[in-house]
């Protein structure tokens, strides 16, 4: 079973740190494309806690805290800089992330950390933690839809200044989407920190800031079910793909470009088609 | 929708936990390496390298009468990736141990792995000083970095003899390491460092550090690099009418390298493990089958991963019977002759051997000397 | 003197990105498209350079048909990938670009293999003194030159010919050019070859500066372009020329005296975001 368990743990993360980007991007309409910084941020904190003998469960809150208030930071600049201009400089938080991580001796340097404890349990264990932070998670993001934050973030997304005029106060919110969802990437990445044990500012790079960002576009911007689903699928299709051996980035590559040139919605948007041909008269 | 995706989940692993395949009577190796990816390169000649050697292990009887068989996966280099791969070898693929053909962070992710799992791992190439220290399960069969950099100091101090040195260090762990070692041991054998400059693994354009160097006037460079940051460096280094001496280490090991820096990489002196000019029977027919399989010559990465199998056979032949523990001791016990040399391991599992000093000569690696002082050569214990 | 060399140095670097960043703005000022891929024409060109000169092609030969044939493949990639997406929000074509760079990337690499390609025998590598003690590749001053020449070209072109008008009224407002008979299909065309062929030319200038051409080449490049058009303002060419020499410049003395502080690419980016947090609209306002 522990191969399973595995799997699940990595899928149970990747859908948390999806959702947590698709808090910001999908709901509220701020392309962040160095969110993999978020969540580096909280695997440094958490692993640093819990070799410092904090128990995991108690060092994801600075863990959340501590990603979110460098979330509110950046989330400043949103309110400074708009669509392309906040893509490409949150895209360089991510490098000054990694950046600053490298030349650290405190956070490890380009040796990283290593030698991360393992938590209560085993990796049942971590499995069940990633499934309750990531279910918490998917139940927020459905109360906020649902809410009056849902709305003033659909607003803020489909034309800040409208938004405006309706006296929504646009920087609150997109301070706020800032704060929730970058604080989810430090849970998602305290998670990860100590589902691999090892941490490098590697991982935490350009590309990782993509494969999210990947995540939620093919999901279906916005949707939950979809970028959940799509969070699943994507991170674990490496694996998947072991069999085609030499092609395996080349077919990622490939997936993600077709699903963008031929279902612009993602699978929410495919299936929002299927759905509507099968019960139209 | 939610219990659709969950049936369909299910479904997915039920196909996956579908042995690849299940060759009666033979011995798995689990394999992991990046094949895809931006260091496919290198994983590419340890898989050749690997598979090299299970075909001579094979060619020879086997392990006992019984088949080698190599389960390979693709890591990408990514220690996302390589950890659950680990798991997946271990319970999956019931290997009896693992090797790995990859990079620090990928190896580091999986050797915790394959410590809690109680499965010997040895690690072919990666240099991560942390490596070893997941357990008493994990082996390495190259040198970390402070080794070969303490090889490095006395290579440019004491047996070239050049004072004045410029220290370019590549920014990961690798070159971190180096240098580390390096500077350790550079006051011993009278060596004054000028200067250090850092780069980063994806620069190949070094104009500001040539003109840097240039006005440093060092009398020896030491800088370390892969072949593809190594080449393009060198070349560059020597176009702005740089002639110090360049010494590098086993990460310029490639014949790519000489293709790369051309006329200017003649001269270049490296410390590695393959020694191109050796007797030894084991290297020639490492270096000879390695060209003949792959199609392009022998390189360290390859030479390394072939000698972390060599190793693996051996102490697989040794051991009382297969489980984990008797071929763990049989690894921690080896003494092999392999394609980089005599081998053995000390209590953290870290190789015991002969640091390899090679100059490019005629557009070719050739024997330089052999550094053996097993002092100045000691790898971390704890 | 070493200033001096620096400078000099970071001019080179800086020639490279306005090479791959003018493809860039010119496809973001025409169609607000970040267009990630770019990078993969500028790695194919160098390929082509490479292959062609191995061939026994002449340099200049190699430069100009590598230039043409991903000029064509930029349209290509125009006609296919972009033009579908147009109406859709600019976040979808720009992960379209990045999913078809990944493919590209491993296209490269299955084709030409991972170990990369390099020449056999390098061209333009005499050393050319330049004033006193300070000697430049010809590979160098060859990337200087040939960016101002090409940059220069461009700017008459733009300035002087019909399809320059054409082009420059339909990057300032495409209805009205469109209803003022522009064909505007054709000057999207245009605009992807030349920005490729400009990309293709930076691929084999850097071929020959470091004499290694590897799948992965454009890893960088995707990216630093991406900061140096935002820095240039999005959209202005000016901009884009002005914020390439500056990071090249700002990178090379990086390199040395920070480079213990921070890594050249982190450099590139905290210059960037200073410089957003206190003019948002980048260096120069987009006219």
């Amino acid at each position: 079973m522990s191969y399973e368990i595995t799997i699940l743990s990595s899928m149970s993360i990747a859908i948390l740190f999806a959702l947590s980007l698709n808090l910001i991007t999908g709901f509220c309409g701020q392309v962040s494309l160095g969110h993999a910084a978020f969540y580096g941020i909280g695997a440094y904190v958490a692993a640093i806690l819990t070799k410092a003998g904090w128990s995991l469960t108690l060092a994801l809150f600075p863990a959340a805290v501590t990603a979110g208030a460098v979330g509110a930071l950046v989330g400043m600049a949103s309110l400074r800089v708009r669509h392309d201009f906040l893509a490409i400089t949150t895209m360089g938080v991510g490098f000054l992330f990694v950046g600053i991580v490298r030349k650290q001796d405190a956070l490890g340097g380009e040796i990283g950390i290593s030698s991360i404890p393992s938590v209560a349990f085993g990796r049942p264990g971590l499995l069940m933690l990633a499934m309750i932070c990531m279910a918490l998670f998917i139940i927020l993001c459905i109360y906020i839809r649902r809410s009056w934050l849902g709305f003033a973030f659909e607003s803020i997304s489909d034309d800040e200044d409208t938004a405006r005029t309706f006296g929504i106060d646009v920087s609150k919110f997109k301070l706020l989407a800032f704060v929730i969802g970058t604080a989810g990437a430090g849970i998602a990445g305290g998670l990860y920190a100590h589902h691999i044990r090892f941490i490098g500012p590697d991982s935490f790079g350009f590309v990782e800031s993509v494969t999210v960002l990947a995540m939620v576009i093919v999901g279906g911007i916005g949707s939950i079910t979809g970028v959940a689903v799509a969070a699943a699928v994507l991170s674990t299709l490496p694996l998947w793909l072991q069999f085609v051996d030499d092609y395996k980035l080349l077919i990622y590559g490939s997936l993600i470009f077709l699903t963008m040139r031929f279902a612009p919605n993602g699978i929410s948007g495919i299936v929002r088609a299927l759905w509507q041909r099968h019960h139209s008269p | 929708m939610k219990r659709k995706f969950n049936t369909l989940a299910l479904a997915v692993i039920m196909v996956l936990t579908v042995p690849l395949s299940a060759l009666a009577d033979s011995i798995k190796i689990g394999f992991n390496a990046p094949l895809t990816g931006f260091a496919a390169a290198d994983g590419n000649s340890a898989r050749v390298g690997a598979e090299l050697a299970v075909e001579q292990v094979n060619a020879a009887g086997g392990i006992n009468g019984k088949q080698l068989e190599l389960v390979v996966y693709d890591d990408q280099a990514s220690p996302k990736e390589s950890a659950p791969l680990a798991v997946r070898l271990i319970t999956q693929d019931e290997v009896v141990a693992g090797i790995s053909g990859s990079y620090s962070g990928a190896t580091r992710a999986a050797a915790t792995i394959y410590q809690e799992s109680g499965v010997p791992y040895i690690s072919a190439y990666a240099v991560h000083p942390d490596i070893t220290r997941a357990g008493g399960f994990v082996f390495r069969t190259s040198f970390v970095g402070e080794v070969q950099g303490r090889a490095g100091a006395k290579l440019i101090g004491e047996m070239m003899g050049h004072k004045r040195v410029l220290i370019i260090t590549l920014n990961n762990d690798f070159g971190k390491s180096l240098a580390n070692g390096f500077k350790e041991k550079a006051a011993a054998f009278g060596i004054d460092i000028l200067n250090e400059y850092e780069y980063s693994i994806k620069d190949r354009e070094f104009g500001a550090i040539v003109s840097k160097v240039k006005n440093d006037q060092p009398d020896a460079i030491y800088a370390s690099g892969y072949f593809f940051t190594a080449g393009p460096l060198v070349r560059q280094l020597r176009a702005a009418g740089i002639e110090s001496p360049i010494i590098g280490q086993e990460g310029y090991d490639s014949q790519k390298f000489i293709e790369i820096s051309g006329l200017d990489g003649e001269g270049v002196i490296i410390t590695t493990s393959l020694d191109r000019d050796s007797s030894d029977a084991a290297t020639r027919d490492f270096i000879q089958g390695f060209e003949a399989k792959a199609g392009y010559s022998a390189d360290m990465v390859a030479a390394s991963t072939h000698t972390a199998l060599m190793v693996l056979a051996d102490a697989l032949g040794r051991a009382s019977d297969h489980s984990a523990s008797s071929i763990r001791d049989a690894i921690a016990s080896a003494n092999v002759t392999a394609s980089t040399g005599q081998i053995s391991f000390n209590d953290l599992g870290e190789v015991e051997k002969d640091v390899q000093v090679q100059i490019v000569k005629d557009g070719n690696w050739h024997h330089y000397a052999v550094i053996s002082d097993r002092e100045l050569l000691a790898p971390p214990t704890d | 003197m070493l200033f001096i060399e620096l400078s000099i140095q970071g001019l080179v670097q800086g020639a490279i990105y306005a090479l791959i960043a003018l493809g860039l703005v010119l496809v973001y000022g025409l169609l607000r498209i970040l267009h990630v891929a770019h990078a993969a024409l500028y790695t194919l060109g160098a390929y082509f350079g490479i292959i062609i000169v191995n061939a026994g092609g002449h340099i200049v030969i190699a430069i100009v048909l590598s230039m043409v044939l991903v000029g064509l493949i930029g349209i290509g990639i125009y006609r296919f990938a972009y033009k579908p997406l147009l109406d859709k929000p600019p976040l979808i074509a720009l992960i379209a670009s990045i999913g078809l760079f990944i493919a590209a990337e491993e296209v490269y690499r299955i084709i030409f293999g991972a170990y990369g390609m390099s020449f056999s025998q390098p061209p333009l590598q005499q050393q050319i003194e330049l004033f006193s003690g300070f000697h430049l590749s010809a590979s160098r001053i060859c990337v200087v030159i040939l960016s101002v020449l090409f940059i220069s070209i461009l700017g008459w072109l733009a300035a002087s010919t019909r399809t320059g008008v054409a082009w420059r009224a339909t990057v300032s407002d495409p209805d009205m050019a469109a209803s003022f008979g522009v064909d505007i299909e054709r000057v999207r065309h245009i605009n992807f070859f030349i920005g490729s062929a400009l990309a293709a030319l930076a691929g084999v200038m850097v071929a020959l500066l470091s004499n290694l051409v590897e799948p992965t080449m454009g890893a960088v490049p995707a990216y630093k372009a991406l900061a140096i058009i935002v820095l240039g303002g999005l959209g202005s060419v000016r901009g884009t020329l002005i914020a390439s020499l500056a990071l090249g410049i700002i990178e090379s003395f990086g390199t040395i005296y920070a480079g213990h502080i921070l890594d050249r690419d982190a450099i590139a980016f905290a210059f960037l975001i200073i410089v957003l947090m206190i003019r948002p609209q980048g260096l120069l306002i987009r006219r």
